[in-house]
């Protein structure tokens, strides 16, 4: 079972995606647990993995030929890729059970009341394609050269542009289109870099990623990867297509776009500032000072929405860009903080996301003015966005808020040893959480606060969504809330790579 | 002795999921786990009190590494003076209250909650109290926010009964929702702020915990004064927090709407207990900046205690100017608050500006601490009381409830004669201990602002027991009478007021004895364990404990006489002249110095704008150009080239072949290159 582990991470969900249509015809919606077999197979393995990581501090590389000499399909696992890895299968597998009702609601609302086959043929459909995520996620994260994190980059708008298509709210074609197009503007930029980096070292290999280390093609490549790291988090200015596609696809994946969006931090780390930490310095100002703007920006633009959906995919930009802020400001503790601050984003998110999709699918209204008082009917979704919020602006014990304090610190200390110019970042950094703070409680008061609408006083259906929707998210929550308090862990483990990384501090 | 430190931390939080889960039984579980733990708790504080008597064994630190990696985090907690004094006051305190809300919540079909987040509060409260590092300072710091969040909103359906402000069409009402709100973002703002500044401290002295702090502050503070202005941007910015939380100027906005939470959320959270928590970090932090000033010689370090001293003045003043118009009963306790916590930063912030008043500011600013915390939790029990019985936040809605409350009367009498400073109830040791601390650093001004406000804090008290006791019925109570005749609070209620007011009693008694063993434990915890440098005052050119007795009862007779005779016998009567001076400042007071105003307009309103701004108009305008119109001046200057290609996803292929030619010449570049 324990064979070639990481690539059974990989290709366990694709060999589940076809299994669910074969299956379809005979199980109907049964078929879904493959998907969710699937994923908690492949969890417990990853989870495995890190607590046999975790003692051994031996990472776990498998080789697989490719194409060729030049291109080796080879997995690493070590303690930055499994961890991450872990998260975002646990994500993967919570989401695909809280997708179960979603999806029937989606296919009412878009298909009608449509004869069972064809629901079962739709139902089916999404999990095949859901199944593309996690297998696009574990590449990147083990992939040990540039093709491979490229081909599995291009994996990922594959089942997002279906799915948006398919199943996500009015604007849905159109948005999909742009989801895409903003995926092969990225894409486009890393097939650039990847080729600069081949040209100079003759390998696709990150290793030979070091090769180009003070040279000025490093500066080159650098800035093509960067590009397409910033398109994929949405740094401002290329923030635009970050609203429109989380607040029109079916949340039952937002979480994982928060994933699709945040793993270009992981990225960065694995392709730039590992092998090219010297040269990346020359970039880490302006990057603070571009996140800076973006996590301000990103909080205002979260202000001003009144669309449930718009409103968290906005907060998504400005969280994003905490992320950048603690790994740009090449200290180990910007480092480590801002990857863990990754996974607190990723899970709150996705508690967030999905809460609020529990809110349309309950009410049917993405307005939030529209919306108040639903604690009274809806305690449990109350409870759960509180958590996302909390989790969103890095209240304890959630573990965004050692991920924070971590990040923060490297920050400061770059601030401190750094140019003036870091020390005001850090600063205006820290002081902008406020504005975290402001929307996500504010979000609490116009949902849940307030008088109860009249029209939902006398609706009996507006209460508390079904086990299956909410005890996944009550477990991506404990799961948060035991990292907060225990975050050694997973820190002792991205601590085996980073403390490699050649930085003063 | 670590084992109850450890168990008055965890027993409150093991309370909460049992409350939980006895609600889901039935109520008297739920009511017994709710009382229970938090008087174990208090049992647990103490068996912590003989440490006291013996302060040469303290400190006592118990941790445990928390992480390893970037650095080296510990949890732990730390049991000396200050920790043990705060720990004392907040738990006990707090199971008294916890057993009064069981009256006051009664029948309230959010009793679960409300109890949940009282155990979770006392839980987080005695974290930071008790903590031995910054780091977990912090935690508690957020959690108790957390919690005074929750129970400002208690009432979140915002019932319109619920709202404060007002009188209902006198002043703007907010409701309780909008007010934990509140509440949560400016006590934010501190908090983030601080949390910059703790992250300074730990760069330059390579350790959050307390004591390692202390000991190494003479090597690592003037390295870190050795940059530009840094010990006061660190001064600043650690300040923030405490000046947030304790609701000091310009961060004291947020405790008058926080009077929008039930009676006892009031007096636990927002006058006994977390309120302090700002008082209790500026004592912690002290020795710090005090080893700045005085064994590292680096004289930017007197700012952390200029600031201290003056915004505690400036505080304690601008309070009682508001308390003396307000007309909630609640709030006129919320501004006396804010004001008397002013005293006690004054008293701290004196305590570094010379080497002679270390000790005794710091304790005079610890002893009001206590008494005030004891003193205003009985005064906000009985005003909840008070409400309870006559359906009304406002005293003109009261009037002569002396007859109807006789218990209650007697309890809130004791608490605000002691809040005046009347000799010899503690208020008046713990307000001399800071005055006379003022007078020997030779802080002229802030000595004056206090001896001021002092007359300021008996005129409010006094009206308000005037108003509410023994004015005349109001037309609402005569109205209530007609429907059931008022009466007095529960015993579990009364009860509870009754035990404050008999501790007030026993300190009051025992003033100079508390004093004195106040003063031994900071003597011995700053001058010998932390080896302070300690002066001894010199002789006086006249006594300054008399002057200051003198001036003290002064002071309140000016303030009360007057009161007495408008509000209490209303022997005399006043009609405050439109467009006089009185009027103008009935009307700056009135409206809070504008400061509120002030805040909503550039804040709220600001802020909100600005988002409005950036969501309508930049990104609009950005997503139209970027989504829109970009893929459509591809598809219109481009038109015939790529007509063949054109098929339902037109813009797609477009936009691709825009996109490709772009890659296609940065590769070209690139490869040249």
């Amino acid at each position: 079972m324990l064979e070639h582990l990481l690539l059974q991470a990989i290709v366990v969900p694709v060999i589940c995606s076809p299994a669910i249509i074969l299956g379809r015809r005979v199980c109907g919606k049964k078929t879904a647990w493959i998907a969710r077999a699937g994923l908690l197979y492949s969890t417990l393995l990853l989870l495995f993995a890190c607590l046999q990581l975790a003692v051994t501090s031996t990472p776990l590389v498998e080789h697989y030929p490719f194409a060729g000499p030049a291109i080796k399909m080879n997995l690493l696992g070590d303690g930055l890729s499994l961890p991450i890895a872990l998260i975002i299968n646990l994500l993967c597998a919570a989401l695909s059970f809280y997708a179960d009702h979603y999806i029937d609601h989606r296919i009412e609302a878009i298909y009608g009341n449509v004869d069972k086959k064809t629901a079962v043929n739709h139902y089916t459909r999404f999990y095949a394609l859901f199944l593309l995520f996690p297998t696009g996620f574990m590449g990147v994260c083990f992939a040990t050269n540039l093709i491979g994190i490229y081909f599995f980059l291009e994996i990922l708008p594959l089942p997002l542009y279906f799915i948006m298509a398919m199943f996500g709210y009015v604007d849905r074609v159109r948005v999909a289109m742009i989801c895409l197009m903003w995926a092969v503007f990225g894409a486009g930029f890393f097939l650039v870099g990847s080729v600069i980096v081949y040209y100079h070292t003759g390998s696709f290999a990150i290793d030979s990623i070091a090769g180009l280390s003070g040279t000025p093609a490093a500066f080159w490549a650098i800035l093509m990867f960067l590009i397409t790291i910033m398109a994929k988090m949405a740094v401002v200015p290329f923030q635009v297509w970050m609203p429109w596609v989380h607040a029109e696809h079916p949340t039952c994946i937002a979480g994982l776009l928060a994933v699709y969006a945040n793993i270009a931090v992981y990225v960065m780390l694995r392709v730039l500032i590992i092998p090219l930490t010297g040269d990346f310095q020359v970039f880490s100002l302006p990057l603070m000072t571009l996140a800076l703007i973006t996590m301000v920006y990103g909080a205002l633009l979260t202000l001003g929405q009144t669309d449930i959906k718009r409103f968290a995919a906005c907060s998504t930009i400005s969280q994003l860009a905490y992320s950048m802020l603690g790994v740009c400001s090449m200290t180990k503790a910007g480092i480590d903080g801002g990857l863990f601050f990754f996974l607190g984003h990723i899970m709150g998110k996705t508690i967030i996301f999905s809460t609020a999709g529990i809110i349309v699918y309950t009410t049917g209204i993405r307005d939030m003015r529209q919306l108040g008082g639903l604690a009274r009917k809806m305690p449990v979704t109350t409870v759960l966005w509180i958590i996302g919020a909390m989790g969103l602006a890095g209240f304890p014990p959630m573990n965004s808020f050692p991920g924070e304090w971590i990040m923060f610190t490297g920050i400061f200390k770059a601030g401190l040893i750094g140019s003036t110019g870091k020390l005001i970042i850090a600063i205006a950094g820290a002081a902008a959480i406020t504005l975290s703070v402001v929307y996500c409680f504010r979000s609490v008061k116009t949902i849940f606060y307030g008088p109860l609408d009249g029209k939902f006083a006398n609706n009996d259906h507006i209460k508390d969504p079904p086990l299956s929707m909410s005890l996944p998210l009550l477990a991506v929550a404990a799961t948060a809330i035991t990292l907060g308090i225990y975050p050694k862990f997973i820190l002792d483990l991205f601590h085996q790579v980073v403390s490699t990384i050649p930085l003063m501090y | 002795m670590h084992l109850y430190a450890w168990l008055a931390i965890i027993l409150p939080l093991i309370g909460i999921p049992l409350i939980f889960i006895g609600s889901r039984i039935n109520g008297v579980l739920r009511n017994t786990a709710a009382i229970a733990f938090p008087i174990m708790a208090a049992l647990c504080a103490l068996r912590l009190f003989p440490l006291l008597l013996h302060p040469e064994q303290l400190p006592l630190e118990s941790s445990w590494i928390w992480i390893t990696h970037p650095f080296i985090l510990e949890i732990g907690i730390l049991l000396d003076p200050l920790s043990l004094i705060l720990t004392l006051v907040v738990s006990i305190i707090s199971a008294i209250i916890a057993v009064y809300c069981l009256g006051y919540m009664k029948g309230d079909p959010g009793i679960s909650r409300f109890l949940m987040l009282v155990n979770l509060f006392i839980g987080s409260m005695l974290i930071l109290v008790l903590a031995n590092n910054l780091l977990l300072l912090f935690v508690g710091w957020k959690l108790v926010g957390l919690c005074s969040y929750g129970l400002i909103g208690f009432y979140y359906q915002d019932d319109r009964k619920y709202w404060i402000g007002g009188p209902e069409g006198e002043a703007p009402m907010t409701t309780p929702s909008f007010c934990g709100l509140k509440a949560l973002v400016v006590t934010g703002v501190g908090d983030l702020i601080m949390l910059g500044g703790i992250l300074i401290l730990f760069f330059f002295a390579g350790t959050l915990n307390f004591m390692e702090l202390y000991s190494s502050a003479p090597t690592w503070f003037p390295e870190m004064a050795r940059n530009p202005n840094m010990a006061v941007l660190v001064s600043i910015m650690l300040l923030a927090g405490p000046i947030g939380k304790s609701a000091q100027f310009p961060l004291h906005e947020w405790l008058p709407e926080a009077m929008a939470g039930p009676g006892p959320v009031s007096a636990l959270i927002h006058a006994a207990t977390m309120v302090k928590s700002g008082v209790y970090l500026v004592a912690r932090l002290m020795p710090i900046f005090y080893i700045g000033r005085w064994v590292a010689n680096c004289p930017d370090a007197t700012i952390f205690f200029t600031i201290t001293a003056w915004v505690g003045a400036i505080t304690a003043f601008i309070a009682a100017t508001q308390g003396l118009v307000a007309k909630e009963l609640k709030k006129i306790l919320a501004f006396s608050t804010v004001s008397q916590i002013g005293y006690m930063w004054i008293g701290l912030g004196v305590a570094g500006l010379t080497q002679t008043t270390l000790v005794a500011g710091t304790s005079a600013g610890i002893f009001h601490l206590i008494s005030h915390a004891i003193f205003k939790a009985c005064l906000f029990l009985c005003a909840g009381s008070v409400i309870h019985t006559t359906h009304s936040i406002y005293i003109q809605d009261m009037g002569g409830m002396r007859r109807y409350m006789p218990l209650t009367w007697l309890s809130m009498m004791i608490a605000a004669i002691c809040l005046m400073g009347v000799p010899p109830l503690p208020g008046f040791w713990s307000k001399d201990a800071i005055l006379l601390a003022g007078l020997e650093a030779h802080h002229i001004p802030i000595f004056i602002i206090a001896i001021i406000t002092v007359a300021l804090t008996a005129f409010y008290t006094t009206r308000m027991i005037g108003i509410v006791f023994y004015g005349p019925e109001s037309p609402h109570l005569q109205h209530l009478q007609e429907a059931s005749p008022a009466h007095e609070a529960p015993a579990i209620m009364w009860g509870a007021c009754g035990l404050l007011a008999l501790m007030i009693l026993v300190l009051g008694l025992g003033g100079p004895w508390a004093e004195q063993l106040l003063h031994h434990n900071f003597t011995v915890n700053l001058a010998e364990t932390l080896k302070l440098p300690v002066n001894h005052a010199g002789e006086h050119p006249f006594n300054y404990h008399l002057l200051v007795t003198c001036l003290s009862v002064a002071s309140i007779l000016a303030g009360a006489v007057p009161a007495w005779l408008i509000y209490g016998s209303g022997k005399i009567k006043i009609q405050i002249r439109a467009n006089s001076i009185f009027s103008e400042l009935y009307t700056l007071f009135w409206r809070r110095w504008y400061i509120d105003s002030f805040y909503n307009l550039i804040f709220i309103d600001g802020t909100l704008k600005i988002a409005d701004f950036v969501a309508f108009r930049i990104e609009n305008n950005f997503d139209t150009l970027v989504n829109r119109r970009l893929p459509d001046l591809v598809t219109e200057t481009l038109p015939n080239l790529l007509l063949r290609l054109k098929t339902e996803s037109e813009n797609f292929l477009y936009i691709g072949a825009y996109l490709m030619a772009i890659i296609m010449v940065t590769i070209g570049f690139a490869l040249w290159h």
